[in-house]
């Protein structure tokens, strides 16, 4: 079930990550991931599903350079993640990070000057990512005007402009009502499928999961380690008919038969209240 | 009263129905005051302690702006208010970014600054006057200290509750620390400092008339004392309303940059 033929380089190499909060051995100590090593291929799209608090975006946040594993280490290309590596990695975040007192355009060019894009390739950029989303007559809107659909559809288009190889995603689509997240969800595939970005993608959504995915990790409860890695052997760009194929609920049946357990027992530790601060 | 009327309307229109019966309910109500005011003046009242407003406006031009002394003092007044306000805005800024930077700088020093906001400063009057004399710089000095402490606790406070999620997210877009102050502090600052400075700029006004009151040559609030003692209420009511004029076009250049830099919040 794990390993395919795996013959595409390595983008992420995950190595032996711990993270512990709080001193060890102390009682306030958790130990949010445990011994975690993964390799994400070039051009894959890979899921991050476990219960809440299993760390999955502490993992997230350690691949992508904003916090620092306790333990191990992880790569990017050659490089050890030592700090944020804007020129390889993109966020998109659960909410919105554009900023709400600047203009969309004013929010892409304060992201190209940040990551120090040339200045002559800003409005084209800026132009062709917002109407990869279908954005582009809002340019000049500030974010509190938009929907939160629109704006993370925008945040989504930045990700994009920056065109970074890799692209890591919090529950990018959590805040969203179940229909603009499947629209969303489509249009992620085809976008994908256009430009072959390696994705990691957190999500509590199985559905979401199966549909998006070509490899999800499921994690189990704290401390978060790999339970099981599942493939789904299924071109991009995918049609919402992927959804009603026997193979969609089986992935989704299996997914859910493997997090049962480990769900129950994050209720069970946690007392099914979660720190917020801990996934 | 009259700069009142005319602010709202040239504020609002009359285009919209609503808010056209504002307007005109609004200037009833003015109306209705001058007019209660000028029967009450010319019946009940005690000449000595209150004018009908019809006495008032004219004493304005003919006590008041009909003497340079008293032009001057409005003039002084002004002047003083704009050195004392521009003084707090500039150092009331600089301190309260200084202060409100770093989480210890703002947890340390923040309730003294609290501390310090919620003494009334005209205990502290006689000492002003001991170390400044009674001129000019008495006044904007005592202006400055009412205005700076306002901005001060409103830049410190505006830059609290940033979002964690917008720090993150300026991080990985590769934001220098300067960066993230510019594009994320500050401008999250922005509309809790216009809070302060239109606060600061009644208190500035506050801490320059004070002085003027407790000991002066010159000034509004020297004259304003004058008539007082004199039994003379119209001109005393006249400079009231210079006053009061002088207050709306201050607050009008602060609630003009305002629109200017909070475009995102409407």
């Amino acid at each position: 079930m794990t390993t395919l033929s795996n013959d595409k380089p390595t983008a992420i190499s995950i190595r032996n990550v711990s993270q512990r909060y709080g001193e060890a051995g102390s009682s306030g100590a958790v130990v949010a991931l445990q011994d975690i090593s993964l390799d994400i291929r070039q051009g894959e799209f890979l899921c991050l599903l476990g219960p809440s608090g299993c760390g999955k975006s502490t993992l997230l946040n350690i691949v992508g350079g904003l916090f620092s594993a306790t333990e191990g280490q992880v790569k990017v290309g050659d490089k050890i993640v030592k700090g944020p590596l804007p020129a390889d990695i993109s966020f998109v975040f659960q909410e919105s990070t554009l900023y709400p007192w600047y203009t969309i355009r004013e929010n892409f060019d304060v992201a190209f000057k940040f990551q120090r894009v040339p200045r002559n390739e800003w409005k084209e950029r800026t132009a062709s990512a917002l109407q990869a989303v279908g954005m582009s007559s809002f340019i000049d809107h500030f974010p509190n005007q938009l929907s939160v659909g629109m704006r993370q559809r925008v945040n989504l288009a930045r990700g994009i402009a920056l065109k970074t190889d890799i692209i890591l995603m919090d529950e990018p689509f959590a805040a969203l009502d179940e229909q603009t997240r499947m629209v969303l969800g489509e249009d992620l595939s085809e976008l994908l499928a256009a430009t072959k970005k390696t994705i990691v993608f957190v999500t509590h959504s199985l559905a979401e999961a199966v549909f998006l995915s070509d490899r999800i990790v499921v994690m189990t409860a704290r401390p978060g380690r790999i339970k099981t890695i599942v493939e789904v052997n299924e071109p991009h760009p995918r049609s919402p008919d992927f959804m009603l194929q026997p193979r969609f609920s089986e992935l989704r049946n299996e997914l859910y038969a493997l997090l049962r357990d480990e769900i129950r027992q994050a209720i069970a530790t946690t007392g099914g209240s979660v720190r917020p601060s801990g996934d | 009263m009259s700069a009142l009327a005319a602010k709202a309307g040239s504020e609002t229109p009359p285009r919209m129905t609503y808010a056209s019966r504002v307007v005109w309910t609004r200037r009833g109500v003015i109306a209705a005051i001058a007019v209660f005011f000028e029967i009450y003046g010319r019946t009940f009242a005690d000449p000595n302690l209150f004018s009908p407003p019809s006495t008032i406006v004219a004493a304005l031009f003919q006590k008041v702006f009909a003497e340079e002394r008293i032009r001057d003092a409005i003039w002084i007044t002004f002047m003083e208010v704009s050195v004392a306000y521009v003084m707090s805005v500039v150092f009331g800024l600089a301190a309260g970014l200084l202060v409100g930077w770093t989480r210890p700088g703002r947890h340390a020093v923040y309730p003294i600054i609290l501390l310090l906001y919620s003494i009334p400063q005209v205990i502290l009057l006689p000492l002003f006057v001991l170390i400044f004399g009674i001129g000019p710089a008495v006044k904007i000095a005592f202006g400055f200290t009412h205005g700076i402490f306002p901005i001060m606790v409103n830049v410190i406070a505006g830059m609290r509750n940033v979002s964690p999620l917008l720090l993150s997210g300026s991080r990985s877009l590769g934001a220098s620390s300067i960066d993230v102050a510019r594009h994320v502090y500050f401008p999250h600052m922005v509309p809790s400092l216009f809070a302060g400075l239109r606060l600061a700029m009644t208190l500035t006004l506050l801490g320059v008339i004070l002085g003027e009151l407790y000991v002066s040559t010159t000034g509004i609030g020297y004259y304003t004392k004058l008539f007082a003692e004199r039994l003379d209420p119209a001109p005393l009511f006249a400079l009231i309303s210079v006053l009061a004029f002088m207050a709306i076009l201050l607050n009008e250049v602060v609630r003009v940059a305002e629109r200017k830099f909070t475009r995102w919040k409407r």
